[in-house]
């Protein structure tokens, strides 16, 4: 996926630049309003990922800008600002997600991933990974073509997993995604820990390879081996 | 007691005092100078009748008119004659009543006799004008003094006006609103310089509440920023594959506590937000479908801890508020009553009477109940929560005017909202 990340804190962009090229996109990075309005002029990305507030300019007329010349990329602002009102404005701008900072960086993927799906395949598509099969829009998953029942918790994680293949994500991380903002970090880990002891379970019933792994005292990884 | 109340009465106490003695001290002014005039006519009279007697050299004397006698008689008749002046009465049979006299008694020596005469004179007349003179000043007097009263009141009262329209302005005063503090103009100097005070005033305070709101907006802005990166770059370094357990556990709990200060920022910048009233937009919302989905995402807390949860909705309810924080509002309710709650307890939420009670099931309370909903306050046996979700629930309370109220009772903690006029 060809991405540009427009954020002027350069140890962010750089952050997101980092995580997001280790998972196989090509980001290009820009720290002015100015630059991101040239770089959208000339060429095409799959994804922009857009801050509000640019020195010289707001992130949200870069959006109109976009919306304005008819290119079809998906748009994830990435923002401090934390108010409704706020949220609001930009998705009806035309944003497909409005991420408060600080986030998780395997949130941010997993909305692009997800974004990318819906662009490409209108929803209709389907996730193949080895053994497993992922139908998005209904929700199913299939192992070796035999549908596992998952509770809707359990196929967040799984999907979040999938979109952040081979890379370590943390408690907290998996938590906000589940959960939000409103459950306390430390109330959750036990149910993390349930929740994905009964995916695993399902998953190995059905025959499928043991992908989630433990990195002990920090999360879970979902891990392909090269040999796979 | 208002202020012209105040001074009317002591205006109408004091002015009646001096109008009774005033009254007293006239009427014994005016009957003194009556008598003074009426005492110099029967000096007249007496030489007059001293100069008729010697001329006429017999006892007749002209005739007295109707307010006069004079009465002529031997000194040695009396023992101790009066002289001068003084007061009496006499019975007139034709009025049939006691008339007041003037007299004045004398003694003449006349052809070697001493005679004795009195010259009374009828007070009757003057004593009637007296009356009347003395009627007509009071209630000219009265009516100046009611005349001035009712000036002074109705000059105070406008002047007052602009006054009560001041702290009645004051007392509505909304630093969120955005409408001017505009007061009425006031022809009293003293109005017009406590208006001018406090235009002054309301401005100074309302430009420091703006600077102080961007502030903190500011601050939790800017420190977002940071937070952000440092939870980014631990993130990545968390995906390095050659970190030692040691290492690889320092990162973790660093990544945990960045974790937790964003999240006690984001909830304080929330507090201050609601404080500074900066959810105004409203709209009619059903607290119970709020709650339902607040329960459902709360499923995995309330089947860990294999919480009852029972809902009983006797009332359809509608309030009229904001959406994010009535959800905000019900969120954290029923988070206490789970997360405070017992392995197998009970929680229960009823609607009923304009009220909403979340009840769970705990042991009581040690500490007061009183700082229960202040914030950080912290029940020892869950030191992970920041203690700052009954405080939000308080604040949102407030803002409503909502009555948020703490009880123990049958092993159950009780918090119930009374929305009273808020519905």
């Amino acid at each position: 996926m060809k991405l540009l990340i427009i954020e002027d804190e350069k140890s962010l962009n750089d952050a997101i630049v980092e995580y997001l090229s280790e998972d196989g996109h090509v980001c290009e990075a820009v720290y002015t309003y100015t630059d991101a309005i040239e770089k959208i002029e000339m060429y095409n990305y799959d994804s922009i990922v857009v801050d509000i507030n640019l020195p010289d300019g707001s992130g949200l007329d870069i959006i109109k800008r976009v919306k304005k010349s008819g290119k079809s990329m998906g748009i994830v602002i990435i923002s401090a600002r934390n108010s409704l009102e706020n949220k609001i404005e930009g998705l009806e701008t035309g944003a497909d997600n409005y991420l408060t900072k600080p986030f998780h960086l395997a949130e941010l993927n997993a909305h692009l991933k997800s974004i990318l799906r819906r662009i490409s395949f209108n929803g209709s598509e389907q996730i193949v990974f080895n053994e497993l099969k992922l139908l998005p829009g209904e929700h199913s998953v299939f192992v070796h073509d035999t549908e596992v029942n998952l509770t809707r918790k359990e196929y967040e994680l799984l999907v979040f997993f999938i979109s952040n293949k081979n890379k370590v994500i943390t408690k907290s991380g998996l938590a906000e995604h589940l959960w939000g903002d409103y459950m306390d970090m430390a109330d959750s880990y036990d149910f993390i820990y349930t929740h994905i002891k009964n995916l695993r379970n399902k998953l190995l019933k059905e025959g499928c390879a043991d992908y989630i792994k433990t990195v002990y005292g920090v999360g879970y990884k979902f891990e392909i081996s090269e040999s796979n | 007691m208002k202020l012209l109340t105040k001074t009317s009465l002591n205006y109408l106490s004091v002015t009646l005092f001096v109008f009774m003695f005033g009254t007293i001290a006239f009427y014994y002014l005016l009957r003194n100078q009556v008598n003074q005039n009426i005492n110099i006519e029967l000096e007249k009279r007496k030489s007059s009748i001293i100069n008729q007697l010697l001329s006429a050299h017999s006892s007749v004397v002209t005739p007295p008119n109707q307010n006069e006698k004079v009465v002529i008689s031997l000194l040695n008749e009396m023992n101790a004659p009066k002289l001068n002046f003084y007061d009496t009465v006499f019975y007139e049979p034709s009025q049939r009543k006691y008339v007041p006299f003037r007299q004045l008694g004398f003694v003449a020596d006349f052809n070697h006799t001493q005679y004795y005469i009195q010259i009374y004179k009828s007070l009757e007349e003057t004593d009637n004008l007296i009356v009347r003179i003395f009627l007509i000043m009071t209630i000219l007097v009265f009516l100046i003094i009611i005349a001035l009263l009712i000036t002074v009141r109705h000059t105070s009262l406008k002047a007052w006006n602009v006054f009560y329209d001041t702290i009645d302005k004051i007392n509505k005063y909304d630093i969120n609103s955005h409408d001017a503090f505009a007061l009425k103009q006031s022809e009293v100097k003293e109005f017009e310089e406590l208006n001018t005070v406090l235009s002054a005033m309301t401005d100074r305070i309302k430009h420091d509440y703006s600077n102080m709101k961007e502030y903190t907006e500011n601050a939790s802005h800017e420190l977002q920023t940071p937070l952000a990166i440092i939870n980014m770059k631990l993130e990545l370094l968390l995906q390095s594959r050659n970190l030692d357990d040691k290492q690889l556990k320092a990162l973790v709990e660093a990544y945990e506590a960045t974790n937790r200060l964003s999240k006690l920022n984001k909830t304080l910048l929330l507090l201050a937000k609601i404080e500074n009233r900066q959810f105004p937009e409203s709209g009619i919302i059903n607290p119970v479908s709020i709650i339902q989905s607040q329960l459902d995402s709360f499923e995995d807390m309330i089947d860990a801890k294999h919480i009852k949860a029972s809902v009983v909705f006797e009332e359809e309810i509608s309030l009229n508020m904001n959406p994010y924080l009535a959800e905000i509002l019900f969120a954290n309710l029923i988070k206490n009553g789970i997360r405070h709650n017992i392995q197998g307890g009970e929680l229960v939420i009823k609607t009923g009477n304009k009220t909403i009670t979340v009840s769970n099931s705990g042991n009581e309370l040690k500490a007061d109940t009183v700082s229960i909903f202040e914030r950080f306050h912290k029940n020892s046996a869950s030191p992970e929560s920041l203690g700052l979700g009954l405080a939000i629930v308080k604040k949102i309370c407030d803002i409503y005017k909502f009555n948020v109220n703490y009880f123990y009772e049958n092993n159950l903690h009780h918090f119930s909202i009374d929305f009273g006029k808020g519905i």
